[in-house]
């Protein structure tokens, strides 16, 4: 027998002739591919393969119309994810986890995709996963992604609900989206008026890596940050914006040095007990920071005044940095009060002061025979710290250091001599080595001194007033304490690269593939784009991911309530919800007397005909009224009649209306009308 | 579930009894008509148990919205509640509207099944995803069908009436889930039409007795039909069209414009009686089916036939008005 090779069919007609069951679930298998695709940045390689494999496996069995495989196979391959995560996390509870496993579970759930109870666990799942994005980043381009899996999500819900025939995915498509749109109103209503409550339970810590500010700093740490161009915080100023040079948003201060490490001093956790002499106005701004993920928010140097933050307790430390009473794992966004020239720090040597000039021993041999050189000099006899750490600044100036943010690595064969290596011999390093090395050097000449940590430096954004204060505006710098004045900020980094600091420039990274492409044919096109971007999202940040109790309750308040609570919220939403329903009601109530429009329409009509003297009984067909007229009134009638004839054609004659026509019955009417007014004249 | 199985069920569960006498009672409430219009009187909606597993997908995921303190999350949460609000609507509105209409069903052998054809009719928009079953039978199998926008779409469900007689068509059980399952909206139909069942057909089927001679048939059948060749006549009306004789019927409708047919009872003069104490030794209804089938079978042959059961009694004719007749005669007999 002679094999004839099926005529090959273009992709689309293929699609086309694919049976029902096969499409939908193709369909699905793409909506889960495209749910599953944002994870694969956060997920171990093997459970990206093993999806991966598990959802083209699915598809071939769904275009060959297979068998699905059987339970055991299913439970062998879940055993062996399970073992695989545990291997990759040493837990499977937890965050990463759990994102795994259940990408996992939502795969192997396609496999035995039978009954319709087996597609909602699917859609369930689908939700859920969506829902875990969030817990990674919660930008516009996610959420927009993940806009399409929800969109994709109900559409298969809707084609598992239509059993006759083949539906298009269009017309299922937009039966969902039409649901989903109804259902906006409740979405926004629910948004802004439910109530908004802290964490029910702790956050579990996780092992995400993010770069940002630390209660640490090692040589090369900040280097990293530098490298990420991600936004740490937006500031807006209520006045005049201050100068960029005094831009100096303070995060740690690092006050404990063990000859590696820079952490954070017993200070740094103590109520302010010194207070905040400012010399200046003090400038209102707000601040909206992305998470710390420390016991800390930034704050403009040297902020005095914070409003409440919703869910958080801010305090101001002593060391001139706000603490908070629990990790900073969301955005907060909040109103403060700074001032660009101030003192603080206590005006007398204290106790407290002691730990600022701490040295471990043994490390940095040569550094610190230079400081002491420099103290020893007769010029140096009777100096005080200002003129110290201006001779030092000096020697920055003058020696020859070069500022880059890859410097190598110090302290390569001996880690106690890093500093000494960079200070005298390479003299190459960016703000952190400066930093370390002003303190060491203050610290041997007796000079309380430490360092601090933070952003320095704003991108303005002309088009909506914020300022964007990215991760790679990280940056340290050092004080040191005076007699009478207290503390006073030196950045050692300013000396060398003066530019940093005035112009705020940040050093930025190289840029990808496409932005090198753009920023090559037009580079302002690229800031613009980005600029444009930028505002976007902060808009998003401000109106959607960053509404919280204090918003809403901003909301009541121009919604007339004096002072909200909120209760007052719960009791709006639950009051705009009963009286949604009772409308609902109230509706359907008045939709009970529903009638099919023809059979409204035959009502009105043998009315009508009943101020005829006819008697019109609800089973008699137009034709019959008609010759009923005709008899009772002959050829009087007969524009009465030819309307019910015109009646029977429309309801049961060639090409039949729908819906019955008003017009119809308006001219019934009029008819009726003359009838009997020339039935009333003339002779019978 | 067998047939013991059943009430042992009950006597374990009460409330399965209490239940069942309660919606008996209820549907008993119900008027019979043979056109319903569903409106929200006759509607009723709860939500499927894969609706309650979304309202415990919505508090998980509001749960971790608010642990999380993810916006987007009360974004989804929000989003998926109003849409869930919304397919209840729809679902409700799927059913609100709709006009129902039994077509009156045609007699039908007891043990074969009945065709219930129902037209659905929609005044206004479109319905998907709607099923059709009667409501007695547990795991029934779902007619399901669309109603176009303005339009109307058939949908049939049968079921298997247990004995002759005539019955009432079972309550029909109208439901949809339509958009997105999450609830049930359904309707309860008793329509008002009933179904003729004749006796069961005998399998297999026992051979027809033998038929008499008609006394002093032939010879009066003969002399009216003066002149013609033995055995065939002119064409009546109700003649089986296998009895005309097409090659002699195409010479004389040239001549005379008539059809002509073999005359049966010219040939065979003989009459059969279908008659109930032929049927001795079997129990009633086993007699009854067997007069069913020979009934049947007579009708096949274009045999005139007669019926006689206790207290009723057919004259012999044939065509399909005497097969109903007798058939009727023995589904009804009692």
């Amino acid at each position: 027998m002679e094999l004839t090779t099926p005529p090959r069919l273009g992709l689309a007609a293929r699609w086309r002739h694919l049976p029902r069951e096969a499409r939908d679930t193709l369909f699905l298998l793409a909506v889960i591919g495209w749910t599953v695709l944002p994870h694969v940045n956060h997920l171990p390689l093997w459970c990206t393969a093993l999806t991966a494999v598990v959802l083209l496996w699915r598809t071939r069995l769904a275009l060959t119309n297979a068998p699905l495989p059987s339970r055991w196979v299913l439970i062998a391959v879940l055993a062996l994810a399970a073992g695989l995560t545990l291997w990759s996390y040493r837990t499977i509870f937890g965050k990463e986890p759990g994102v795994t496993l259940a990408v996992v579970l939502m795969a192997l759930k396609t496999l035995e995709l039978r009954a319709r109870r087996d597609a909602f666990v699917v859609f369930f799942l689908g939700f859920f996963l969506v829902l875990t994005h969030f817990l990674f980043s919660q930008s516009l381009l996610v959420a927009a992604a993940m806009l399409g899996s929800v969109w994709g999500l109900l559409t298969a819900l809707v084609l598992a609900h239509m059993p006759v025939g083949q539906p298009s995915l269009s017309s299922a498509s937009r039966l969902a989206l039409r649901t989903a749109l109804l259902g906006a109103p409740v979405m926004v209503l629910l948004f802004l008026l439910f109530p908004r409550m802290g964490p029910l339970w702790g956050v579990p810590q996780d092992g995400l890596v993010k770069t940002g500010l630390s209660n640490t700093m090692r040589m090369g740490t900040v280097a990293e940050i530098a490298l990420d161009d991600s936004i740490a915080m937006r500031v807006r100023f209520f006045g005049n914006p201050p100068a960029p040079e005094t831009l100096y948003f303070r995060g740690p201060v690092l006050s404990n040095f063990d000859g590696r490490t820079w952490t954070t001093g017993i200070a740094s956790s103590a109520p302010a007990r010194d207070e905040l002499r400012a010399t200046s106005p003090g400038l209102d701004y707000e601040i909206t920071a992305e998470p710390t993920r420390l016991f800390l928010i930034p704050t403009l140097e040297a902020t005095s005044a914070i409003e409440p933050i919703d869910g958080l307790t801010a305090r101001r430390r002593d060391t001139l940095s706000w603490g908070t009473d629990r990790l900073v794992f969301n955005r907060v966004r909040f109103k403060a009060t700074a001032h660009t020239r101030f003192e603080h720090g206590p005006q007398q040597r204290s106790p407290s002061l002691r730990e600022n000039v701490l040295l471990p021993n043994g490390y940095n041999p040569r550094t610190l025979a230079w400081a002491r050189e420099l103290g020893d000099h007769p010029r140096m006899a009777n100096a005080d710290a200002p003129a110290l750490a201006q001779a030092v600044m000096q020697h920055i100036r003058t020696a020859g250091f070069t500022y880059t943010l890859a410097p190598g690595v110090y302290g390569e064969t001996d880690e106690r001599v890093a500093l000494d290596e960079f200070w005298l011999d390479r003299k190459e390093g960016f703000c952190e080595h400066f930093a370390a090395a002003f303190v060491v050097i203050m610290r041997a000449l007796d000079v309380p001194a430490r360092v601090v940590t933070g952003f320095q430096g704003a991108d303005p954004m002309p088009i909506d007033g914020y300022y964007i204060v990215r991760q790679s505006h990280a940056h340290a710098w050092a004080e040191y304490w005076v007699e009478g004045r207290g503390w006073v900020r030196a950045d050692p980094t300013a000396a060398v690269a003066p530019d940093r600091i005035v112009r705020s420039r940040n050093l930025v990274p190289a840029p990808g593939f496409v932005a090198g492409a753009i920023s090559n044919v037009n580079p302002e096109l690229l800031a613009q784009l980005r600029q444009t971007w930028e505002t976007l999202n902060n808009r998003w940040n401000q109106w959607v991911l960053n509404y919280s109790r204090g918003q809403q309750l901003d909301l009541m308040k121009q919604l007339g309530f004096d002072s909200p609570s909120w209760q007052d919220v719960a009791l709006l939403l639950i009051g705009i919800l009963s009286g949604l329903a009772l409308l609902g009601a109230s509706w359907a109530w008045w939709d009970r007397h529903r009638q099919d429009p023809w059979a409204r329409q035959a009502m009105q009509m043998r009315r009508s005909l009943r101020l005829l003297g006819l008697a019109a009984l609800p089973h008699e067909a137009p034709r019959t009224l008609a010759a009923q007229v005709h008899q009772q009134y002959g050829e009087l009638g007969a524009a009465v009649a030819g309307q019910l004839m015109a009646l029977e054609r429309q309801r049961y004659g060639h090409a039949p209306l729908t819906r019955p026509s008003a017009q119809w019955l308006r001219a019934l009417r009029g008819e009726v009308r003359a009838l009997r007014r020339s039935a009333q004249h003339a002779p019978r | 579930m067998s047939s013991i199985a059943a009430p042992l069920r009950s006597v374990l569960h009460p409330a399965a009894a209490v239940r069942r006498r309660f919606r008996a009672w209820w549907q008993a409430r119900l008027p019979r008509t043979d056109t319903l219009l569903l409106t929200q009187r006759n509607i009723y909606i709860l939500p499927t148990r894969a609706g309650l597993m979304f309202g415990v997908t919505l508090v998980v995921l509001l749960l971790a919205s608010i642990n999380y303190q993810l916006s987007l999350g009360y974004v989804l949460t929000f989003l998926l509640a109003g849409s869930g609000i919304v397919s209840m609507h729809v679902t409700h509105n799927t059913l609100r509207g709709l006009t129902l209409h039994l077509r009156p069903p045609s007699a039908v052998f007891a043990g074969t099944s009945a065709l219930l054809d129902v037209t659905l009719t929609s005044a206004g928009r479109a319905r998907f995803g709607i099923g059709l079953s009667l409501e007695s039978t547990p795991g029934k199998a779902v007619a399901w069908t669309d109603v176009p926008e303005g339009g109307q779409s058939s949908a049939q469900v049968s079921f298997v009436p247990p004995q002759r007689g005539r019955h009432d068509v079972p309550t029909i059980q109208i439901e949809t889930r339509f958009p997105l399952g999450l609830f049930r909206a359904w309707a309860i139909w008793r329509p008002a039409a009933q179904v003729l069942v004749y006796p069961r057909l005998e399998q297999p089927a026992a051979p027809l007795p033998a038929a008499h001679p008609v006394p002093g048939g032939p010879a009066a059948r003969r002399s009216t039909d003066g002149g013609e060749v033995e055995g065939v006549r002119s064409y009546r009306r109700g003649d089986p069209l296998k009895m005309v004789l097409w090659k002699k019927a195409a010479r004389t409708l040239e001549t005379t414009g008539e059809l002509v047919s073999r005359d049966t009872s010219a040939s065979v003069q003989h009459q059969l009686w279908l008659d109930w104490s032929h049927c001795t030794g079997l129990a009633p209804e086993d007699r009854l089916s067997r007069l069913a089938t020979w009934v049947v079978a007579a009708n096949r042959a274009g045999a005139d036939h007669g019926l006689r059961l206790p207290g009723v009694e057919i004259a012999p004719g044939q065509g399909e008005a005497q097969r109903k007749e007798c058939l009727e005669a023995l589904a009804l007999w009692s």
